[in-house]
């Protein structure tokens, strides 16, 4: 399974507050998400190459992140700069972790694979975002769009009827319900398995709280649409509006 | 006479009033029970206190509790000063008693999941797994939705015991192959506990200090 080029969302950037990190993954690999003391998001291979832990299970430590397992730490370029049990070792420069580009728009974290040199423009938007949840599924990425077209959903703030859906670009979408504008990031983790990261494009001052409960109960309601297997699926999508 | 707790290390119900004891700062005598492998909690002295044969138990003069939130109930109410453990207003008594029943029922399949992961106790691993991955789902959602109003504990603006009964699962999920990866609420919850005066760990919790 091989990561399709370009920009993939790991995770909303407030779902990794600064000096901690998670694990996740992209076409069936396994990532690190980790965020140093000074709010700097990473994205990394997450195997430490002492001998292949997830550096995901470990903790940071100012600007390192340190193996849970026995404590090797690497800087912010990867490089392994400690070892506890050579402290007085100089850590051989070879010694590294595959990093990955990354950078945050519209409230997301953002990676790619991609080589510097044929590297695409990272994702569009440093407008206001308001956080709303990641919703993950047992299905590809496909089979997640298809869910969210067909899972209408009441706008909070109401404006022109109507509802659309548009790929901004690679793996962004936007969703537009009456005055309401949520940016869907869609992660590709695995071939039956896959995120959907959900911010509303707006501010704080609009959506903070309510808002940002209104369009979790859509979530969780995609998710329920999602868990709930064929039948319910084959359902009208105005039925389904209704049950919801 | 001091409270006196039946305690098992690597029991996580035990660890629950081991917590409390401590964040509440409450003096205690522990007694140390042969669980595994001796299986001393199902013999007759103890049976005597808690007929099911489960751990902790708490003693406290003449009055003997068992079942952690029963005893977290109990050390909040007689011993806490502030009150703020185990609320007095109607929705946080409430809310505390609704996710105090929950860490005692719904997610008790985490306890089960994970005692069949580490020590191959019976059960389907997949159901416990998918079970326990419900239930700490809806703790997520339930933080999630706190968090847009917040509100940075279970059953309220503070911490209650509520969020001591809950942590264990959480915390030891990874133990029966739930990782925490998905739930980023519960990561920053997880968090924002571990920093609170008189938290402890337990054998499987990584202690980052
Ligand atoms: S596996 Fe990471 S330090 Fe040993």
């Amino acid at each position: 399974m091989s990561l399709a080029p370009g920009w993939h969302p790991v995770a909303l950037s407030g779902s990794i507050d600064p000096g901690t990190s998670a694990g996740t993954h992209l076409a069936g690999r396994e990532y690190v998400v980790w965020r140093d003391n000074s709010g700097l998001a990473h994205v990394w291979e997450d195997r430490c190459p002492h001998r292949g832990m997830k550096l995901s299970f470990g903790f940071v430590r100012g600007d390192h992140i340190a193996c849970l397992y026995h404590g090797w730490q690497y800087d912010t370029a990867g490089r392994c700069r400690y070892i506890p049990a050579h402290p007085d070792l100089e850590v051989p420069a070879t010694i590294t972790v595959p990093v990955f580009a990354t950078v945050e728009a519209c409230g997301m974290i953002w990676t790619t694979t991609d080589a510097d040199p044929d590297r695409a423009a990272p994702p569009p938007g440093d407008g206001e975002t308001v956080p709303v949840a990641s919703l993950h599924a047992a299905c590809g990425t496909e089979g997640l769009l298809d869910a969210v077209r067909a899972m209408p959903a009441a706008p909070f703030v109401a404006g022109t009827a109507g509802w659309e859906l548009s790929q901004v670009g690679g793996t962004l979408w936007r969703l537009t319900v009456g005055g309401d504008t949520l940016l869907l990031g869609v992660q590709r983790l695995g071939d039956q398995r896959s995120a959907l990261h959900v911010a509303i494009e707006g501010s704080a001052a609009i959506y903070a709280g309510a808002g940002q409960a209104h369009w979790h109960a859509w979530i969780r309601a995609l998710r329920h649409r999602l868990g709930a297997g064929p039948a319910v699926g084959a359902r009208p999508a105005a039925a389904m509006a209704e049950a919801v | 006479m001091a409270l006196v707790l039946y305690n098992y290390d690597l029991d996580e119900n035990c660890y629950k009033v081991r917590l409390a004891l401590s964040m509440l700062t409450i003096e205690h005598e522990i007694v140390a029970v042969n669980a595994f492998p001796g299986k001393e909690q199902e013999t007759p002295p103890f049976l005597a206190m808690n007929p099911m044969g489960t751990l902790p138990i708490l003693k406290d003069g003449d009055l003997t509790l068992f079942g952690a939130e029963a005893i977290l109930a109990y050390l909040s109410r007689s011993q806490d000063g502030s009150g703020r453990w185990l609320p007095a207003d109607g929705a946080g008594f409430a809310l505390s008693m609704q996710w105090l029943l929950f860490a005692a029922g719904d997610l008790s399949v985490a306890t089960r999941a994970r005692a069949n992961a580490l020590f191959g106790t019976p059960g389907d691993e997949a159901a416990l797994r998918a079970g326990a991955r419900r239930a700490i789902g809806a703790m997520e959602d339930a933080m999630t939705v706190n968090g847009f109003a917040g509100q940075d504990w279970f059953a309220g603006p503070a911490p209650t015991i509520a969020d001591v009964a809950l942590f264990p699962a959480f915390v030891l999920s990874r133990d029966f192959g739930v990782d925490h990866d998905e739930y980023p609420a519960l990561r920053k919850w997880a968090r924002r506990f571990r920093a609170l005066p008189g938290f402890l760990t337990m054998p499987g919790i990584p202690d980052y200090h």
